[in-house]
């Protein structure tokens, strides 16, 4: 497996990830285990809803672009885990059937100052759902293992 | 007694969620899905990890908080009768602090920080809220500012 050191993520260079089809059957499923609104468990409901139609939870969006992110970038970056992220917007309704590829950016690098071997790159997110609306960008630092260890 | 709108929410409202216990199989069946690095899903290459051993994803900590929320709003009346919040447009300042091991239970909390009225939405207002999960010792593991949308009092009725 090759290995993408702290080094390859520069600035701007775009890795795709995905895609992943999010079905009814999964928005329901994440629904009633974690986020049990109406707008995510009922069409009905849904429709009556501020998000006027069955929506994925946010944090389902979230999920779903992590599994992106771990099975595209992470899993080949000998990755040693994130630490959290610093903005993160829902911005459209993730519908099911959404969302196509996911496009992940090297955005900044900031050096690490305590962690030899290791640098925090930081990757912008900007998730498409599949009308091509940006759902969700976000912005995640993440622990990468530098080439040079 | 609050009406649920935001007008009538308090900053510094604080409400206890309630627990969650970690387990192997919880973590791991959370990060197969969604999440699936080594010291997530793999308890001998976790081992071998930086981390010593099996976390959880940072995300089922954080849709753990989701899940209690929902319970915790569901269990108390005034919140299921208002339910006038529910749409978020996002959050900041996630952090996962500590690994969270498998046997771990987390106590998770909300309180309303900031309220800030929307001019391009006139119905609605959004609260901040600082969420945090801690262990049972309180060492603070996870964290993150949340922001949701909340109906707003009709317009003759806001004093």
């Amino acid at each position: 497996m090759s290995i993408l050191p702290f080094e390859d993520f520069t600035v701007g260079r775009v890795f795709p990830c995905g895609p992943y089809t999010v079905s009814k059957d999964e928005i329901f499923e994440f629904a009633r285990e974690f986020d049990p609104q109406p707008h995510h468990l009922d069409e009905e409901a849904a429709s009556k809803s501020m998000l006027k139609g069955l929506s994925a939870s946010g944090w389902h969006v979230c999920a779903i672009a992590m599994r992106m992110i771990a099975d595209d970038i992470l899993n080949k970056a000998a990755s040693r885990g994130g630490v959290g992220t610093p903005d993160a917007r829902w911005i459209k309704p993730v519908r099911p059937g959404d969302p196509p590829p996911l496009l992940v950016e090297g955005a900044e690098t900031p050096g690490p100052r305590r962690s030899p071997g290791v640098g925090f790159p930081t990757i912008h997110i900007p998730l498409v759902n599949a009308r091509e609306q940006a759902a969700q960008p976000a912005m995640i630092p993440i622990i990468a293992k530098r080439g040079s260890a | 007694m609050s009406t649920g709108y935001w007008e009538d929410i308090e900053i510094g409202a604080r409400r206890e969620l309630g627990s969650f216990t970690f387990t192997e199989e919880n973590i791991i069946a959370f990060a197969r899905k969604y999440d699936p690095q080594p010291f997530h899903i793999d308890p001998a290459a976790a081992k071998q990890s930086l981390y010593g051993g099996l976390i959880a994803s940072g995300w089922h900590t954080a849709a753990v908080w989701m899940k209690l929320v929902i319970a915790e709003r569901d269990r108390n009346a005034t919140w299921k009768s208002g339910s006038r919040a529910g749409v978020s447009p996002g959050f900041e300042e996630m952090k996962w602090l500590k690994p969270v091991r498998p046997g771990m239970t987390l106590f998770y909390s909300t309180e309303v920080v900031e309220k800030v009225a929307l001019h391009s939405r006139p119905q609605l207002g959004l609260l901040l809220s600082r969420n945090e999960a801690r262990d049972g010792e309180g060492t603070l593991m996870m964290q993150f500012i949340g922001k949701g949308f909340v109906e707003r009092k009709p317009p003759g009725e806001r004093t």
